[in-house]
């Protein structure tokens, strides 16, 4: 776990020393957020592919999926409320 | 982008479904892997190309620690409220929302306490990361940036931070980071502590 989120920690690290210090090409930035985009949604399709190939995952979500839903709204939900509620208090607020 | 996204993922698990050879399990996790990363590379240059966020990020200081704080007790208050619609006791429900998304894990942890909670937490896990990878951008766009970061849980520093990330701004991605670190670090403590209430 540690060393897992020290290797995504140098990773960004590095990504971010190249963006301050190497003077990228104009068009390469330009293209960053395509590239984003069609790196994210490969990976978000493997993920599908990963659930969709899990029988047992495929078949508890259609018995306790129900459940696990209600579950999941209102973790998500109160989540959210409660940064909305820290961010007005404590950070400012905007954005 | 939700609705791409949305498409994205019920393609994949249509196509793992019915179309893929389970044999692609084995290359799965090596692509995620390497997808990660490379993910994870542009958020870094997308902050490094934005110098000035360090600076604002410094002016919040160890307050950024509170939404961490804020996205583990509305997990834990908001699945304890669901146990209660779904008649779980609050040590039983409250551990699931402490995984704060991250299933492989959380479902362990409770493994040795009960076979049928360990596959709830995984899937109901499993749901709060499709729940986040989707609504994020949404989250964003209506509520705010810094909410955007909430649905995500420990999946902040990983697989949702490229979602925050152009979604929101390079310091939210930053603040996202830390708050994933953080939320990780926390799930192996509070899952066992809170369903030993």
């Amino acid at each position: 776990m540690t060393t897992r989120l020290l290797m995504y920690l140098g990773i960004i690290v590095l990504g971010g020393l190249i963006g301050a210090k190497v003077k990228l090409k104009e068009k390469f930035i330009k293209r960053l957020g395509s590239l984003q985009t069609a790196c994210l949604l490969f990976l978000l399709f493997i993920m599908g592919v990963k659930i969709g190939l899990d029988d047992k995952v495929i078949n508890s979500f259609l018995s306790i999926g129900l459940n696990a839903l209600i579950m999941s709204i209102f973790t998500v939900g109160f989540s959210v409320i409660f940064v909305y509620i820290i961010n007005k208090l404590f950070l400012g607020g905007k954005e | 982008m939700t609705l791409k996204i949305v498409i994205t993922v019920i393609i994949g698990i249509i196509s793992g479904y019915f179309l893929l050879p389970q044999n692609i399990l084995n290359y799965a996790d090596y692509i995620i892997d390497f997808g990660l990363m490379l993910l994870l590379f542009f958020v870094g240059i997308d902050i490094g190309l934005n110098k000035s966020v360090f600076s604002r990020i410094k002016a919040k200081g160890i307050r950024i620690l509170l939404v961490p704080f804020a996205i583990i007790s509305g997990s834990i208050l908001g699945s304890a409220i669901a146990g209660i619609i779904l008649k779980l006791p609050f040590n039983e429900a409250g551990a699931i929302g402490a995984g704060l998304g991250w299933y492989s894990l959380s479902s362990i942890l409770i493994a040795s306490y009960s076979n049928e909670l360990s596959a709830l937490a995984f899937i109901s896990n499993v749901i709060r990361e499709l729940i986040a990878i989707t609504t994020i951008p949404l989250v964003a766009k209506k509520i705010g940036f810094i909410e955007a970061i909430a649905p995500a849980g420990a999946t902040a520093m990983d697989t949702s931070l490229p979602i925050i990330s152009k979604s929101t701004d390079s310091e939210v991605a930053l603040i996202a980071f830390i708050t994933g670190a953080v939320c990780t670090f926390a799930v192996p403590i509070l899952v066992p502590f809170i369903l030993n209430l």
